[in-house]
């Protein structure tokens, strides 16, 4: 039997960490939760995750640049950024860089479900939309 | 004497005979020994033979002596003698063998006297001829079939360098590296078709330097018909073809320039108005001007006459006109009625002035207006007024560009404005959503936990206690910026109100004209200096007329109205209304309007007049809001005219 999807929670907000956590354990996936990029960064190679939920502004690292590290270290790990202060610069900026979807706070459920569903099944927010 | 480069006997040699008057007096003494000689030997001893036929010597010797009366006289003497010897050694008919001797001798010099006299006359043609070969400037020369150099004119030693004797032998192709661009092997089978061929040949003179000819060969052939000779004229013509390139690359700049430039070139033909006013007297000049305003009908037929011989790209696009759609028509076309600058062209070509520029507007082909800047060059001579050459720049674009520049600089004191709310915005938009989206979330998640069968009550629970802390934050993070606002001391300065409306009133200017806004602004004249910090009074006064902006957006029955009120309240306090014609505010929303993310907007944050009540209270001031008589709202506010009483 297949194991169940791994998905890293990335916030240094800890009432969203935690919310999301629940969300995607309501979900039926494994939620693994990190306060910043950098502690999610260095279990990352040992214990590669199915998906990515990370926020944009965190203090040390933000979510753009954990998500080049990631690309440094030649994982393909579908990234969905979400962020309390979209712009639409930001936004072309990560999804040309490969992210699998770019979304805002707050954003309600169904959205994470739908964008969560399109990474694990390897399509992208942009394929989905195109 | 000259050493004729002609080996065998030609007449095209130069210094041909007679040979040199030294030479000549030599050949003359010479011959007239030789006469004397025969004479004695004819006349005083026995021989029996034809002695006389030796004249004929004598007389050949003249010929390269003499001239032609030369050769006769000497012809002549030689025939005095041999009857004269005849008579002294023979007297009359002594013997028949001897007059026959006598007689052979005389047919002898008179047949070859003849025989020189007709030679000598032929040589002369030719030695003319050739002399008109030397004296030509195109250097001429002639050569073998197989190309040994023969002949080789003056002119020929200046273009190539090297004098005759140099040359004399010499395969002249070899030596003058002559290219043939059209294959030797050709043109020499066109010559021996044709009897000649014509065409440029490169060749490098005796300094290296490579010049280009236009060369013409001709054939001479003999009586059997082989080739004999051929004569090569070759005309320099390296400076034409300079000079030619030259021509052609300037006239291909100018085309460049012409087809590319972004000012519009027209030619015109001006010879029609050239002709009318060379036809004025010049006692009418003066009162030219006066005679075309008087006769608008000859201005008229003036304007028709100049045609338009070519206008390039960006004309086409100054009138309007596709490349295609358009052809060159009369100038009348171009321009208004009663378009006063053609006239001063006019007098000013009259007064034979070369250059004439104005400013004027002419009519696009769909009839509009284009204003431009033009000059105008006359030629200086009669010629050239097929081609008047005109110049044009269209000063709408620089207008618009003015204008477009005008409005950059707006929008970025505009920009530079919003900016400062705007970030503002952003930071507590950051804050706030962060548990708002908290919040979604864990309701979210609560929802899925509750509707797993069997629910997960432990989950619904702890998502719902989540939800709660959440909220009570969000509602701490508004308070806290409210507290912020007020208890950071801004910069407090004396400002003047009627300033600051007035530069709050050109930020809000484009939305004011894009929802078709009018401004009514009405300041009492006894308005004191109030005391406060600029940037956020600004703020709470732009935010206020874009609310009331807004609020008119969807008013049509009536004008859209912004009034700007100030008038003093009490002793230490100065009111400002902002009025709006909108639709008003319900009575039960009044006082919720001014609650954190209280909105009417689809796209508002609700924080607007929660931040400007904040300001305004942080400056001892109130901020509130009534209906008035008419519909829409009005908001008020006060602001201290005393530094003591702000907090």
């Amino acid at each position: 039997m297949a194991a169940l999807p791994v998905i890293a929670i990335v916030d240094d907000d800890e009432d969203v960490r935690v919310a999301t956590g629940s969300l995607v354990r309501s979900l039926g996936y494994t939620a693994r939760i990190y306060a910043s990029a950098r502690d999610f960064l260095e279990t990352c190679p040992v214990d590669a995750p199915d998906c990515v939920i990370t926020d944009v502004q965190m203090p040390g690292m933000t979510g753009v640049e954990m998500h080049r590290g990631l690309l440094a270290l030649g994982s393909r790990v579908p990234v969905i950024f979400v962020t309390a202060f979209p712009t639409e610069a930001l936004r072309n900026t990560v999804l040309a860089a490969g992210a699998s979807d770019f979304l805002g706070k707050p954003c309600d459920g169904a959205t994470i479900i739908r964008s969560l569903e399109q990474a694990l099944t390897g399509g992208s927010a942009r394929d989905a939309t195109a | 004497m000259d050493a004729p480069v002609v080996a065998a006997p030609s007449p095209l040699r130069s210094g041909f005979a007679p040979d040199t008057r030294r030479t000549g007096r030599f050949l003359g003494v010479l011959a007239l020994g030789f006469a004397l000689a025969i004479f004695l030997v004819d006349a005083f001893t026995p021989l029996e033979g034809a002695v006389a036929v030796l004249y004929v010597v004598v007389v050949l010797i003249a010929a390269r002596a003499f001239r032609r009366n030369g050769v006769i006289l000497t012809a002549a003497g030689c025939l005095l003698l041999t009857a004269v010897a005849y008579f002294l050694s023979h007297r009359f008919f002594d013997s028949d063998s001897a007059l026959l001797r006598a007689l052979v001798s005389l047919a002898a010099i008179a047949i070859s006297a003849l025989l020189v006299l007709r030679n000598q006359s032929a040589a002369r043609i030719l030695a003319e001829q050739a002399e008109l070969l030397e004296l030509t400037h195109d250097p001429i020369f002639v050569r073998t079939p197989t190309d040994t150099v023969t002949f080789w004119n003056r002119a020929a030693e200046d273009l190539y360098g090297w004098r005759r004797d140099e040359v004399r032998g010499r395969n002249v192709h070899v030596l003058l590296r002559t290219v043939f661009p059209d294959g030797e092997a050709a043109i020499r089978a066109a010559l021996m078709r044709n009897g000649r061929w014509e065409g440029e040949l490169v060749q490098t003179v005796r300094s290296g330097a490579r010049v280009v000819v236009e060369s013409r060969w001709s054939l001479q052939r003999d009586a059997g018909g082989q080739p004999l000779a051929v004569l090569e004229t070759n005309t320099d013509i390296t400076e034409r073809k300079r000079a030619h390139a030259a021509l052609a690359e300037s006239e291909r700049r100018y085309r460049t320039i012409f087809d590319t430039a972004r000012v519009a070139i027209l030619q015109q033909d001006w010879r029609g108005v050239k002709a009318v006013l060379d036809a004025v007297p010049r006692e009418a000049a003066t009162t030219l001007r006066t005679h075309l305003h008087d006769h608008p009908e000859v201005v008229r037929d003036l304007r028709r006459s100049v045609t338009i011989v070519d206008a390039n790209a960006e004309l086409r696009r100054l009138i309007g006109a596709d490349a295609g759609a358009w052809a060159p028509q009369s100038l009348d076309a171009f321009l208004f009625e009663d378009e006063p600058t053609f006239i001063e062209s006019l007098l000013a070509l009259a007064r034979g002035e070369t250059f004439f520029e104005g400013e004027t507007a002419i009519r696009s082909l769909s009839g509009e207006s284009v204003p431009i800047l033009f000059g105008i060059t006359f030629p200086s001579h009669a010629d050239g007024f097929e081609g008047v050459l005109v110049f044009a720049v269209d000063i709408t674009e620089r207008k618009q560009a003015q204008e477009a520049l005008l409005a950059v600089q707006a929008e970025l004191a505009h920009t530079a404005r919003v900016t400062t709310l705007g970030e503002l915005t952003a930071s507590i938009a950051h804050e706030v959503n962060q548990p708002l989206a908290a919040i979604v979330t864990n309701g979210e998640a609560a929802l899925r936990w509750l509707r797993r069968t069997p629910p997960d009550l432990g989950e619904v629970s702890a998502a719902v206690t989540r939800v709660v802390a959440s909220g009570t934050r969000a509602g701490e993070i508004v308070s806290r910026i409210r507290t912020f606002l007020a208890k950071t001391p801004p910069p407090r300065d004396w400002l003047d109100l009627r300033e600051m409306i007035g530069e709050s009133v050109l930020l809000v200017e484009r939305e004011m004209a894009r929802g078709g806004v009018r401004l009514i602004r009405d300041v009492a004249s006894d308005v004191t200096l109030v005391h406060g910090d600029r940037v956020q009074l600004q703020q709470v006064l732009i935010n206020l007329m874009v609310n009331a902006i807004q609020a008119m957006a969807t008013v049509t029955e009536r004008p859209r109205l912004l009034t700007v009120r100030v008038v003093p309240d009490g002793a230490e306090h100065v009111r400002v209304t902002v009025v709006d014609s909108g639709g008003g505010i319900a009575a039960e929303a009044v006082e919720r309007v001014f609650q954190p993310f209280f909105t009417t907007k689809a796209d508002g944050m609700g924080m607007g007049l929660a931040i400007c009540r904040s300001i305004i209270e942080a400056h001892g001031g109130r901020l509130w809001i009534t209906g008035h008589d008419d519909p829409g709202a009005a908001f008020h506010f006060t602001i201290p005219t005393t530094a003591e009483r702000a907090a």
